[in-house]
């Protein structure tokens, strides 16, 4: 699984700690996440999607 | 309570509890245990008040701790990580006992006389009751 988190992140010029205080977690999580190590549960992926305005099919990649 | 979860985080590599994480968790340690060492260190007070101290003040840590650990917030990852780590631990300190247990068994059978520590065995049958309570309310709960 790929994950556009990075992209979008980048795009909206948030931090990883800015990201990971909106959405409730450590900043390792949001590392792990943008590298595609971490299978979040269905309500963190909907906490993310929220908080870098856009939905979860946009943001996570199944090759 | 006293303490402040954001002064600490959970002890992940050197057993259980709570590991200081700002120097306010280490405040809240000196100022817990420095008066109680004074306390203990000065012979001038009975021994019965300084066994009532020591229980007050032991329960009013272990409460503290307790709140301050339920009320840590550990994100998904991270709780994720420390059931595994608290699965492995368990599993772990199982397999001692049985083996501790087992051995105590032959130990027996060579000298002819009972020397099971029932501690150990009492130990396995709450783990075995907490398995049981665990997965009976777990099954029935949204997780």
């Amino acid at each position: 699984m790929r994950t556009r988190i990075k992209e979008l992140r980048a795009r909206l010029g948030l931090t990883q700690e800015q990201l990971a205080q909106q959405v409730n977690v450590r900043r390792e999580t949001i590392v792990f996440l943008e590298q595609g190590k971490y299978n979040p549960s269905l309500q963190l992926s909907h906490d993310v999607a929220m908080a870098l305005e856009t939905t979860i099919e946009e943001l996570f990649i199944f090759d | 309570m006293f303490g402040k979860p954001q002064w600490f985080r959970r002890r992940k590599y050197g057993g259980w509890g709570l590991a200081p994480a700002t120097w306010q968790g280490w405040v809240y340690i000196g100022i817990f245990l420095i008066p109680f060492a004074i306390f203990q260190v000065f012979p001038i007070w009975s021994d019965s008040l300084r066994i009532g101290v020591t229980i007050g003040w032991i329960t009013l840590l272990i409460i503290d701790v307790l709140h301050i650990m339920m009320s840590l917030n550990n994100d998904e990852r991270e709780t994720k990580i420390e059931a595994f780590a608290e699965r492995n631990a368990a599993w772990a300190m199982v397999g001692t006992i049985v083996v501790g247990i087992l051995y105590q068994i032959i130990k027996s059978g060579f000298s002819k006389t009972i020397e099971i520590d029932w501690f150990l065995v009492a130990t396995l049958f709450v783990g075995v009751v907490v398995k049981a309570i665990s997965n009976i309310v777990y099954d029935r709960k949204s997780l």
